[in-house]
């Protein structure tokens, strides 16, 4: 197998990717694109991040032998990497951490960016409270209101939270909103994205930063079972937590890996998010990717419980990994991902995030009394503490009483 | 070949009328573009309405939405164009539209559908990198792929955007999104200068023109060729509360107004 080297010096994974905005954005990304080559050789920025990772962070994040989950499914052996461990729990704080140290590389004084289940919210709102910057956060007006712990958090760490009213008032046009602001603020102002969506180089910039997950994946499972992974399992909203833990297994072609979409009620409905699932390449949010889309191209609205998977496109690098079918992606329904929240909470004593529970969905699932001797790395991303009002709504559970 | 009409522009004071194609109904956006073009205005713009327009501000966005609520495609914003292009007269046709739309209308049959109708198109998020398929089958069909230039365009870059090009320039004043910030007359003026330096073909400013003031002011204190209005004409249909017969008067009397 050659091996893989993406994206092209353009932002090109295959086909997909590239950078399609406004004239308005195109020097700016050049520069950040630049910029950002730059940090890439500098040993300096690399002592800094991996020292905040350590110490600010708390990785390496474990590697758990899910030991009761593994019997319950009497299947392959399970781990979870315990991203969630991460200090705001969940592994957006891995990117943050990069961008911002960059941000402040080029001077920039200012930083805004979207959020969804709140998660990148939280992380950029952290990483702005260390290192001293404005933080301005927009926020789909539907999500504030199911992820109200996590918007008192980011208000607690100082930033401002714009809500968006626009389109279906959730990440996408969390997205174009923050977009908005920097097409109109370009000078003092560094847009963070949280995912590896968006626009050459922030898919392989967030990939990159994210990829820590997967490198520290590789020698802890070494260490323990001496030998690779049979699979890799993760959910993909936009795909950075996916990214992050597959990217340094992708030339390793006995790991089978799999990425796990949000189907809402379902992949044929309309009501979903499996953009891989039900989607067709098209241009969103300045990357040519897999995107819920009608005949005219007109983007359509997601749908998902987690509010960290509803968004109707996918980073390119995924779209790329399925047309090559090194990786199978799968739809895991709101429902399915409701019960694996629940199995898991029971029998391995850790609340995952909703988002992360479709992996486990999928996994309970397809592994069933299935695969016996293989060795699964699930990444477990988030936690579930600002999903708790939202899957107890869900559940029937009257959380006041 | 068919003559291009933005091949003979007037020398100065161009002047270039932006709307929202089915905006705020597809039978309402017949009357708004005749009374446009009553007027005979240099060039007007149709804008394809798009779900996701993220380089357009506030105004031109809530535009986008009404004409989509009505499941507004992109054949009958062709078609729309095409009947009005009978009585077109000098006026130069110009498209403006994001790329999604393009592609999955399909760029050879979107061609076919505008050829010897629409003289210009501005593809907003086409960058000058990924635009050579696309300017090739244009250029073969005599349209012209017009540039927008932004005050963070450098001069290397402005340089290579701007050999060829075609039909005018799209200079955007403020760094902003469409329909926002205040005009640096000052700025505005170095920077259409400098693209004057570099290309033949006339400059418009676009974007946070509001006024017959701004247009004078622009005529004034730039060497710019001429002006974009777009959020403007559209806002007035969000001042008068949504009366359609109210917005189409206070169209005329604007459009009297900005042609100096």
């Amino acid at each position: 197998m050659k091996k893989y080297k993406q994206p092209s010096t353009i932002g090109r994974f295959g086909e997909f990717g590239g950078m399609y905005v406004s004239e308005t954005l195109m020097p700016l990304l050049l520069d950040l694109d630049k910029s950002y080559k730059k940090i890439q050789k500098d040993k300096k920025f690399k002592k800094e991040l991996n020292d905040l990772f350590k110490n600010y962070v708390g990785r390496p994040s474990s590697l758990h032998y899910a030991k009761n989950l593994s019997k319950y499914i009497n299947g392959p052996k399970i781990y979870f990497k315990r991203d969630e461990l991460n200090h705001t729990g969940a592994h957006k704080i891995n990117n943050c951490l990069g961008q911002i140290l960059l941000a402040k590389k080029m001077g920039k004084t200012r930083i805004i960016a979207e959020t969804g289940a709140g998660q990148h919210g939280v992380a950029t709102a952290t990483v702005c409270a260390l290192f001293g910057l404005p933080c301005y956060i927009y926020m789909g007006s539907k999500d504030i209101e199911r992820q109200k712990p996590n918007v008192f958090r980011m208000k607690l760490l100082g930033a401002t939270i714009i809500p968006v009213e626009s389109g279906s008032k959730s990440l996408k046009d969390a997205m174009n909103e923050a977009l908005r602001d920097w097409i109109k603020n370009v000078r003092d102002t560094f847009y963070i994205i949280g995912s590896t969506a968006g626009p050459h180089p922030y898919p392989k910039m967030v990939r990159d930063f994210q990829s820590v997950i997967g490198k520290e994946a590789r020698e802890q499972i070494l260490k323990v079972e001496k030998k690779l992974p049979d699979y890799l399992i993760a959910c993909v909203g936009g795909g950075s937590n996916a990214m992050g833990l597959f990217y340094p297994f992708l030339n390793d072609k006995n790991v089978k890996i799999i990425g796990v979409e949000a189907a809402g009620k379902g992949a044929k409905t309309e009501e979903t998010a499996a953009t891989m699932t039900s989607g067709t390449p098209g241009i969103l949010h300045g990357s040519y990717s897999y995107v819920l889309q009608d005949n005219d191209g007109q983007i359509k609205e997601a749908h998902s419980i987690s509010a960290g998977l509803d968004y109707p496109g996918v980073g390119p690098e995924h779209s790329y990994l399925k047309d090559i079918k090194r990786v199978k992606y799968f739809g895991i329904t709101d429902k399915e991902a409701l019960e694996a929240f629940q199995t898991c909470s029971k029998l391995e004593g850790i609340i995952p995030a909703l988002e992360p529970s479709h992996a486990l969905a999928y996994l309970i699932k397809a592994f069933k009394n299935k695969h016996k001797n293989k060795v699964v790395i699930l990444n477990l991303c988030g936690r579930g503490d600002k999903d708790l009002f939202t899957a107890a709504k869900a559940i029937g559970f009257d959380a006041d009483e | 070949m068919q003559m291009n009409n933005l091949d003979s522009l007037p020398k100065k004071k161009i002047l270039s009328l932006f709307m929202t194609c089915g905006f705020p109904t597809l039978n309402q956006s017949k009357k708004v573009f005749n009374e446009m073009l009553s007027h005979q205005p240099d060039i007007i713009e149709f804008g394809l309405p798009f779900s996701d327009p993220m380089a357009d501000g506030p105004i031109i966005q809530e535009a986008n939405k009404l004409a989509l609520r009505s499941k507004l495609s992109t054949q009958q914003s062709l078609n729309l164009i095409k009947e009005l292009s009978k009585s077109k007269n000098n006026t130069s046709f110009v498209i403006m539209c994001y790329l999604n739309t393009v592609r999955k209308f399909g760029l050879n049959k979107f061609i076919k559908n505008i050829k010897s109708i629409v003289d210009g198109i501005i593809i907003v998020d086409l960058p000058f990198e990924e635009e050579d398929e696309i300017k090739k089958l244009l250029s073969k069909n005599n349209i012209h792929l017009i540039k927008l230039i932004s005050p963070m365009t450098d001069k290397k870059r402005s340089q290579k955007l701007l050999k060829n090009s075609k039909g005018f320039i799209y200079y955007i004043s403020a760094t902003g999104i469409t329909g926002s910030n205040k005009l640096d007359y000052k700025e505005i003026n170095k920077n259409v200068k400098s693209i004057k330096r570099m290309s033949s073909v006339p400059v418009l400013v676009g974007f946070g023109i509001k006024s017959k003031k701004d247009v004078i002011d622009i005529s004034k204190k730039t060497n710019a060729d001429g002006v974009i209005i777009g959020s403007a004409l559209i806002q007035k249909y969000f001042d008068i509360k949504m009366d359609f017969n109210k917005y189409l008067k206070s169209l005329k009397k604007f459009i009297q107004e900005v042609k100096i």
